[in-house]
């Protein structure tokens, strides 16, 4: 979460909102919604690390009450409200009374809330990507021993399952039959040798039995 | 027809208003939904003079043409400065269509069709429930709660999107496209990029067929259920989760693309 945005106004709202009496996550976000006029529908996505900072900042505490979280403001956060009480008055009067002043602060929520999701995301496919790149590292690998068993035709090749081959073998022909203009008789031709290969495969599973 | 020159600061009011059409350079333009008297309030400008146009609930803002002063005329407007600030309140069933070059544009709350196009602009979207179409060139688009189709495309700006609804069409050349859909399942989600990163996160259960591929860069994704096509030009993520009743398709040539799985934790605590 960006510390620009920490200074917002969101904060002093939740403050302000907890100061008129405790209150579980959920009926913050539907009071927040209609101070916005309905404009603007904070989800619980961004209410709740909100709520957790502040909590970590100590302006608020929480506790379990039948299973579900209720939030209080502490005296640290009415000191802060205190504080600044007048920023947030003038505010308020401004957002009711000119289009300009709620325009703009829809705009720097939604920018905020942009913000901080990106960032959150943008390290959440880092560390995926991270993750699975020693997996496809090896799977490169995989594609060269693929390549040189595409020319396979002896028995001593260490070849992968057939499940595995199979689906090799899909994607590749798919992508081959994507890109040419098939005429019929290719097509007849292309038919008859997968029909064929199947009776085969059929036939080595049988004698195996 | 109603007709006012706007050239200082200035607040209009109207009795309805159905559609709206706005026409501007640069500046800002905010546009809210609202169940109060639809109103129109210039804050600043700078340079020549809107126009404004009011007839049958439809309401237009735009820059006088300048009159024709013979064939070199346009010269003697080269240094003209077109800057406004411009903020509407309409009502939530407005028709709105803006067009603008450099000016910032922000809309909430509205139910009905939303064109927004602009070529240097940035793009802010909130709470917005019809179809909705954003174009910018170099500038961001940022969404929140869009809950109708999105249609968005971008040169080079970022493309963000914070609990989509409907079905998103999204095409970028470099800019990055970030999604957190809510609940899929209803629509198509195509996300098509040339350069930039896809990042896509989806709820812990959805009901998507999945294609997602790069031509030369990665692809990851948080979900087990997909699998890995074996293409050596290209990597590619397919599958189905859940019921696999929309369809998430995702294409980009050089940018890597990532699904995320949202923790199931994550949903409202009353949900539980």
């Amino acid at each position: 979460m960006s510390p620009v945005f920490s200074h917002g106004m969101l904060r002093l709202y939740l403050l302000k909102l907890l100061d008129e009496s405790p209150r579980h996550g959920y009926d913050v976000i539907r009071l927040l919604e209609d101070r916005f006029m309905g404009l603007y529908a904070p989800s619980p996505g961004t209410i709740y690390p909100r709520l957790q900072r502040l909590e970590a900042e100590g302006l608020v505490t929480q506790s379990q009450e039948g299973g579900r979280k209720v939030y209080r403001i502490t005296d640290a956060g009415r000191e802060e409200l205190r504080r600044r009480q007048d920023e947030l008055d003038h505010l308020e009067t401004e957002i009711r009374s000119s289009v300009h002043h709620l325009a703009g602060e829809i705009r720097e929520e939604v920018r905020g809330t942009v913000r901080d999701l990106k960032q959150e995301l943008k390290q959440a496919a880092r560390e995926i990507r991270r993750q699975q790149r020693h997996e496809n590292r090896s799977r490169r690998d995989w594609y060269g021993d693929w390549h040189a068993d595409w020319d396979w035709r002896g028995e001593d090749a260490a070849a992968p399952r057939p499940e595995r081959r199979l689906r090799d073998l899909l994607a590749a022909t798919h992508q081959l039959l994507h890109r040419a203009h098939l005429t019929e008789a290719q097509i007849r031709e292309c038919a008859a040798i997968l029909d064929e290969s199947f009776q085969r495969i059929r036939e080595v599973l049988r004698d195996k039995r | 027809m109603a007709t006012w020159t706007i050239d200082e600061p200035q607040k209009l009011t109207f009795d309805t208003v159905r559609r709206l059409r706005l026409r501007l350079v640069a500046g800002s333009v905010g546009v809210v939904g609202t169940d109060e008297q639809p109103t129109l309030e210039v804050s600043e400008l700078d340079g020549s003079a809107l126009l404004v146009r009011h007839q049958d609930g439809e309401l237009e803002v735009d820059y006088e043409r300048p009159r024709w002063q013979g064939p070199l005329g346009w010269l003697t407007g080269w240094r003209r400065r077109y800057r406004a600030v411009v903020s509407l309140a309409v009502p939530r069933d407005c028709e709105v269509d803006l067009g603008v070059v450099s000016s910032g544009l922000m809309v909430s709350g509205l139910r009905a069709p939303l064109v927004a196009r602009t070529i240097n602009g940035e793009i802010t979207l909130s709470g917005c429930s019809g179809q909705v179409e954003a174009q910018t060139v170099s500038g961001a688009v940022q969404a929140h709660g869009v809950a109708g189709d999105l249609w968005a495309h971008t040169v080079s700006g970022d493309l963000t999107l914070v609990e989509g609804g409907g079905s998103i069409g999204a095409r970028t050349v470099s800019g990055t496209v970030t999604l957190d859909v809510r609940a899929p399942g209803a629509g198509d989600i195509r996300v098509t990029t040339i350069s930039g990163d896809v990042t896509i996160r989806l709820p812990h259960a959805s009901d998507l067929q999945v294609q997602a591929q790069s031509t030369s860069g990665q692809v990851a994704s948080a979900f087990d259920e997909l699998h890995r096509d074996g293409l050596p030009a290209l990597q590619r993520i397919r599958g189905r989760l859940g019921a696999g009743t929309g369809r998430l398709r995702a294409t980009t040539t050089t940018g890597h693309v990532a699904l995320l799985r949202r923790e199931p934790e994550a949903e409202p605590e009353e949900a539980r």
